[in-house]
């Protein structure tokens, strides 16, 4: 499932696969499946009620976060590539855009930023609105708490820049260049 | 006035959707009511919350009317978003 995310996002311009049933192009069409994947993890029972809610809320904030951010100016092909499922008794929940990327995004409001790192750490740390004078852009210190309070896994790839969070947040450089957004959460 | 949140829907998440659900809001259920109305803003029967929607709907409400008051607010996500709009949204109730 990480794969298909990695090979969607790294898709030529063009050779998208917008077929695929992982594909949302738009935001309801995410919506719904959101919707599909609690009702399956609340029939399924392997994670608690509370937990499946807060995890919902975290997938929610990151798959919107692509639409708000993007909207008008998708580079190619527009919508989130989502998918879900169990390994290793594990879920992994993996969501991507190939939109601006976070670096691009913040520097309309922050333009002294000039690498991938440094941006992921404004995004999740600094109170900031990536769409000023718009009260908005706050999700992911949302989604970093509650990665934190929960006992969830996060790995967040923005450009050349990869963030790691759990009780903490880690950025490093990542293995590849993203343009867009990965993110796999591990729950 | 009480605003019933479950009647927007039980899954809360989307900045437009919660822009929308305010508009819904002001032009059949706040409309013409005075700024020192009390408004109750009732969380029952809510499962997911985010602070993008809520930002769009509670925060408005919030700075719109001087009196209202959170009902029900025990469910997780909706506990962690109202901490967040606390922080980042300048949320005063």
């Amino acid at each position: 499932m990480e794969k298909l995310g990695y090979d969607w996002i790294k898709s030529e311009a063009g050779r998208v696969d917008i077929s695929s049933g992982y594909y949302c192009q738009t935001r309801d069409v995410f919506q719904a499946r959101l919707e599909k994947m609690q009702n399956d993890l609340l029939a399924d029972g392997r994670i608690k009620e509370d937990q499946v809610y807060i995890v919902s809320a975290i997938a929610g904030e990151i798959g919107n976060n692509s639409f708000d951010h993007n909207l008008g100016n998708w580079p190619d092909a527009p919508g989130v590539f989502f998918a879900y499922g169990f390994s290793d008794g594990k879920l992994k929940i993996v969501l991507a855009d190939r939109g601006q990327g976070i670096l691009k995004t913040l520097k309309s409001v922050k333009p002294e930023l000039t690498d991938d790192a440094r941006a992921l750490d404004t995004a999740f740390n600094e109170k900031i609105s990536g769409r000023a004078p718009e009260n908005r852009g706050n999700g992911l210190k949302f989604v970093k708490a509650n990665i934190k309070s929960a006992g969830l896994r996060l790995i967040f790839i923005s450009g050349k820049a990869e963030a790691g969070l759990d009780e903490k947040m880690e950025i490093r450089e990542a293995k590849e260049k993203l343009n867009g957004c990965l993110a796999i959460l591990t729950v | 006035m009480r605003i019933e949140m479950k009647k927007f829907g039980e899954m809360l998440i989307s900045r437009p959707a919660g822009r929308e659900a305010f508009l819904a809001m002001s032009a059949y259920l706040t409309k013409d009511l005075p700024e020192d109305e009390m408004i109750e803003i009732d969380f029952a029967g809510v499962k997911v919350l985010t602070p993008s929607f809520a930002d769009e709907i509670i925060t408005k409400i919030a700075e719109k009317f001087k009196n209202v008051k959170l009902l029900n607010t025990e469910n997780i996500t909706v506990q962690s978003t109202l901490k967040a709009l606390r922080e980042y949204s300048d949320l005063r109730i």
